[in-house]
C-alpha cells in the first residue's frame, strides 16, 4: 500500500471521528435528532469503508470492496430505520 | 478450458481471517440491530440511560483505536520494506494504545459501578455491558496477538495480526455511534 494512502486514511478517520463528536454536541444544543441520527450513521459508514479499503487492503480487491460496501450501506439503512421508527424525542 | 480467477483469489491476507472478520461482523451486527429493536419498546428509557454514558471518553477511544490500527498497518509496510525495528516498535505502540482503550473503558465501567449501574439495571445497560464487554474481550485478544506478531515478526504473521486488529477497530466504529450517540 502506498505510504501516503495510509496516512491520508488515518487523517480522514480522525476527521470523521471529530465529525461524529460535533454532531453529538449539536444534538445537545437542540439539533433535530432525525438529522443527527442520519449524519452519525453516514459518518460511521464512511469510517467503516475507510478501514475496509485502506487498513484491511480491500483497495486491492475491488469486487470484494463493492460487496462489503453494499452490505454495510444496507445495514446502516436498517439501523437508521430502526432508530427512526423508535422515535427520537426525550 | 479457461481458468478465470475467483473472488477468493482477490482476498488480501489470510482467507481464514476474513472468515473470522465476517463472522464477527455478523455477530456484532446482529447485536446492534437487536439493541435498536429492543429500544423500540421504550425509547425514552434508552435515551435517559444513554445520558449516563461517557460520550467524550468513547469518542477519545475511537481516536485511540483508529490510530492504533494505523500503526498496525504501518508496521506491515515497514516489515515488508525490511525495517524490522520500526515495525516492532509500531506493533508495540499499537498494543499500548489498545491498553489505553481498556483503561478508558475500565474507568467508564468503574464509574457506572460507583453509581450502582450494572448489567441488570435495565435492558439498555444489559446490551451496553454485553456489546462493549464482548468488544473489550476482543481488544484484550488483539493486544496479545499484536505482541505475539511483534515477537514472531514474519510479514505474513504481522499481516494476519493486523487484520484481526482492524476487525476490532471496524466493530468499534459501528458500535460507538449506535450505543453512545443514537439516543
Amino acid at each position: 500500500m502506498p505510504y501516503d494512502a495510509l496516512t491520508k486514511a488515518w487523517i480522514w478517520l480522525i476527521a470523521l471521528s471529530a465529525g461524529s463528536a460535533v454532531v453529538a454536541m449539536l444534538v445537545a444544543q437542540g439539533m433535530d435528532r432525525r438529522i443527527a441520527g442520519a449524519a452519525i450513521l453516514v459518518l460511521a459508514l464512511l469510517k467503516s469503508r475507510t478501514i475496509l479499503t485502506r487498513y484491511l487492503g480491500l483497495s486491492e480487491a475491488p469486487s470484494l470492496r463493492r460487496g462489503f460496501n453494499l452490505v454495510l450501506t444496507l445495514y446502516c439503512v436498517l439501523l437508521l430505520g430502526l432508530y427512526l421508527i423508535g422515535g427520537t424525542s426525550l | 478450458m479457461s481458468t478465470q480467477p475467483s473472488l477468493l483469489d482477490e482476498v488480501p491476507g489470510e482467507l481464514m481471517m476474513w472468515v473470522l472478520i465476517v463472522s464477527e461482523l455478523l455477530v456484532f451486527g446482529a447485536g446492534l440491530a437487536v439493541f435498536l429493536s429492543v429500544r423500540l419498546t421504550d425509547p425514552t428509557m434508552f435515551a435517559e440511560s444513554q445520558d449516563y454514558l461517557h460520550r467524550t471518553g468513547a469518542a477519545l477511544n475511537t481516536i485511540v483505536l483508529v490510530t492504533s490500527g494505523f500503526l498496525a498497518a504501518r508496521a506491515l509496510h515497514w516489515r515488508e520494506t525490511a525495517d524490522r525495528f520500526k515495525a516492532r516498535v509500531a506493533l508495540i505502540a499499537a498494543a499500548a494504545l489498545g491498553a489505553v482503550f481498556l483503561v478508558i473503558k475500565g474507568m467508564e465501567y468503574a464509574d457506572k459501578a460507583a453509581q450502582g449501574i450494572g448489567p441488570e439495571t435495565n435492558a439498555f445497560f444489559t446490551f451496553y455491558y454485553l456489546l462493549t464487554g464482548f468488544h473489550a474481550a476482543h481488544v484484550v485478544a488483539g493486544i496479545v496477538i499484536l505482541m505475539l506478531v511483534a515477537w514472531k515478526d514474519e510479514p505474513r504473521n504481522i499481516e494476519t495480526g493486523a487484520q484481526f486488529w482492524h476487525m476490532v477497530d471496524l466493530v468499534w466504529v459501528l458500535l460507538f455511534p449506535v450505543v453512545y450517540l443514537l439516543g
